[in-house]
């Protein structure tokens, strides 16, 4: 008898069969593939709420899915406002909307130049080791009840690993060599700190509203939306979110008509596509955390068909929505300077989150949530 | 078929790859000419080169396309081939306008250089300059080149028979191209000191002050024209005029040299003239000197006027001139350093170009 952890493997399939994701729309197909004998530990596993959260929904699925929509969205949209079309012809009846797809093929199939003057371990390693303070934030963020660990400091970890991507693109500044590259990476240190001290007060803030830092308990307790609760806050992290995903007005670390893309400058084929993507993925961890503070998170009208599939969603298109604003903050507005940003970071930024703090205990105090 | 097309037709994966670098040919232009206006063209609101899925880049590394845009001289061939090298494989090559196909409006000029001795050119797009229409077109066949594999002309021509309606001469029949200029005038009248009779008291006090201040130092003092003087002496001595001219006229306007091939001389002219003399600021001397053509050395005038270091070392490169004293001599300053020597020489003459014919069209 094979045993794993002390449990047979007929009792694993009970747990997650019993743990699974119930969809009543497609639970026939459902039934019928748990009935065959090899698929049924690949589908029991696969819809099993644990891996479920992390390899589908909110995880690695709808960051691919986020990734190549918003990609699209961003192009499509500065080509509107710009009165023109913007991708099209890759396929004309979904607008373009292959482009990413696309793009993503030919990274794929490209040389990958690691240049004389390169820390090559370094400069090969770490564009992919920039993936796990993305991918991990993602197990604690919780979907209704799709979540991958239920921890009562998971909004504190999901902060604390978030802090750690700019880290690794410093690192990837550093290993590339390059002067452009280094200034980047120097002007990603300045801006790291410029948001991230606000933005973590910022997060204090709600945790002292909502009285935990628990993000499952975070969503049961929002009747009202956070944004309601405490506007300032949630501004506050829009214009975070801007500055640590360096959208438009603070696309300060990666300036590609300063300095040709900052850390990313010597990348090439599939390598850049990885590093070029790491912003947007941030920004998809970015989007799902504002939605879990202040939108409601995985709330929202229930849709009976999709069963646990419902809060998932829900999530997902409101992460989608804040990213659309971030998108859209690109085609419109033109780049501050380092120093103008830094201002803004450790003065105006600083104050309101500690505006923000303030109504944060002036809200808990009233009562709180 | 190039290396680069073999690459994106090989394997199983042959669709894909050809799928991708088909609809994402990302251009890195090199705009060395007015070329680059109609890039800029073809990529904004009127014919928006995005819906190509191509995004014009700045950055040679993430790109595979580079548009090269007019006319490249031999010092940006260098810069055309750093870029070129810096692309990922598979990467693909586009020329825009005249100058790049044969040198276009700078055509015979011994400073230009064509694209396809540098990099191997997929596509040239005529016109000077071309549409954005055209280079769209040029786009658009190099992707029909990436899913083929061949190259084909996307100009088609019908041929018609004119010999019923019209006669054609046979010299019109016989196309030749044309050839650079290949004789110098027998004698060229070089006139420096042409003298005019001018109403000018002032110019006449100040011929008189230069006459007394540099007594024994010209061979002749003219008045030219309205504000122009001309200064006529010998080279040894010019360090000695500047020496003592250099407090009133402070700086050189130009250092011109002027090629007389049958008298076998350069005539040298160096153009003062004062920013601190209100009444010298209109005024203009000309100090001429001549000097032998086989053995062209004159002492340089940088000393007292530091204007004229640069002016010096052009002249240098372009005639060959050797301004002693002057520490930048023998090397080239504005010209590459690969240039044909002595360009601006009469008797310069380029390589002509050979033209092979295919054995149908002789």
């Amino acid at each position: 008898m094979v045993t794993i952890f002390g449990l047979t493997i007929s009792e694993i399939m009970n747990i997650m069969v019993k743990e699974g994701v119930s969809i009543p729309l497609i639970q026939p197909l459902i039934d019928f593939l748990l009935k065959i004998p090899i698929i049924q530990y690949v589908v029991a596993l696969i819809l099993w709420k644990p891996v479920f959260a992390v390899l589908i929904l909110p995880g690695l699925g709808g960051l691919m899915i986020s990734l190549l929509f918003i990609i699209w969205f961003e192009r499509k949209l500065t080509a509107r406002i710009q009165w023109r079309m913007g991708p099209l012809e890759v396929s004309r009846p979904i607008a373009g909307l292959m482009q990413p797809m696309a793009d993503g093929m030919r990274y794929l199939f490209q040389e990958v130049i690691v240049h004389r003057g390169a820390h090559k371990p370094y400069f090969v390693q770490l564009p992919i080791l920039a993936f796990i303070p993305i991918l991990l934030p993602i197990v604690f963020i919780p979907a209704g009840s799709i979540y991958g660990i239920n921890s009562p400091y998971s909004l504190i970890i999901t902060v604390a690993l978030l802090a750690l991507i700019p880290v690794t693109i410093i690192a990837i500044g550093w290993a590339s060599n390059s002067k452009f590259a280094y200034i980047g990476s120097v002007r990603e240190a300045f801006m790291y700190f410029a948001y991230e001290i606000p933005f973590m007060i910022m997060v204090l803030g709600m945790i002292i509203i909502y009285g935990t830092a628990d993000m499952a308990t975070i969503v049961e307790k929002q009747g009202i939306w956070g944004a309601f609760l405490n506007p300032f806050a949630f501004l506050g992290i829009l214009i975070t979110t801007a500055m640590a995903t360096s959208r438009l007005p603070f696309e300060i670390a990666e300036a590609d008509q300063e300095i040709a893309f900052g850390p990313f400058v010597e990348y090439s084929g599939i390598l850049f596509g990885l590093v070029m993507t790491l912003a947007y993925e941030k920004m998809y961890i970015m989007g799902l955390i504002v939605s879990v503070l202040f939108l409601g998170g995985g709330g929202g009208p229930a849709i009976p068909l999709l069963g646990d599939l419902s809060p998932a969603i829900w999530l997902f298109i409101k992460a989608l929505a804040v990213m659309m604003v971030m998108a859209f903050l690109r085609s419109i507005y033109p780049r501050y300077r380092l120093d103008q940003a830094l201002r803004i970071g450790w003065n105006s930024l600083i104050s309101l989150s500690l505006l923000s703090l303030v109504v944060a205990v002036i809200v808990r105090f009233m009562g709180g949530v | 078929m190039d290396e680069h097309i073999e690459f994106l037709k090989s394997g199983p994966l042959s669709l894909v790859k050809r799928w991708g670098a088909k609809w994402s040919l990302w251009p890195v232009h090199l705009v060395t000419a007015c070329c680059g206006v109609e890039l800029a063209h073809a990529y904004a609101c009127g014919y928006d080169g995005e819906r190509l899925g191509s995004l014009n880049y700045g950055i040679c590394r993430q790109t595979n396309l580079i548009i090269v845009e007019g006319a490249i001289t031999r010092k940006m061939a260098k810069v055309l081939r750093i870029t070129w090298e810096q692309m990922p494989d598979p990467k693909f090559v586009i020329v825009m306008g005249a100058c790049g196909l044969n040198g276009g409006l700078f055509w015979n000029g011994y400073h230009m250089v064509k694209p396809s001795d540098v990099v191997p050119v997929d596509y040239f797009i005529p016109g000077c300059p071309p549409t954005p229409e055209a280079l769209l077109r040029g786009i658009r066949a190099l992707q029909d080149k990436i899913m083929t594999g061949e190259t084909n002309s996307t100009a088609k021509f019908s041929k018609a028979d004119l010999s019923s309606i019209i006669e054609i001469p046979e010299e019109i029949k016989q196309k030749r191209v044309p050839t650079p200029p290949h004789s110098i005038a027998k004698a060229p009248v070089i006139q420096i000191d042409g003298q005019r009779e001018i109403e000018w008291d002032e110019g006449a006090n100040l011929i008189q002050t230069l006459k007394k201040d540099l007594e024994g130092l010209y061979i002749s003092i003219e008045m030219t024209d309205l504000n122009r003087i001309c200064l006529k002496t010998t080279p040894e001595k010019t360090p000695e005029i500047a020496e003592r001219l250099k407090f009133t006229f402070d700086h050189v306007k130009s250092v011109n040299v002027v090629d007389v091939p049958n008298e076998n001389k350069f005539i040298i002219e160096y153009v003062v003239s004062s920013y601190g003399v209100k009444d010298l600021m209109p005024v203009l001397l000309s100090i001429i000197t001549e000097i032998p053509r086989d053995n062209p050395r004159h002492p340089s005038l940088a000393k007292h006027w530091p204007s004229a270091d640069y002016m010096e070392r052009e002249m240098h490169e372009f005639f060959g001139v050797w301004f002693e004293d002057n520490p930048w001599m023998g090397r080239n300053f504005l010209l590459s350093p690969d240039t044909p020597e002595y360009p601006l020489r009469k008797d310069f003459k380029l390589p002509r170009e050979t033209y092979v014919l295919r054995g149908d069209s002789r």
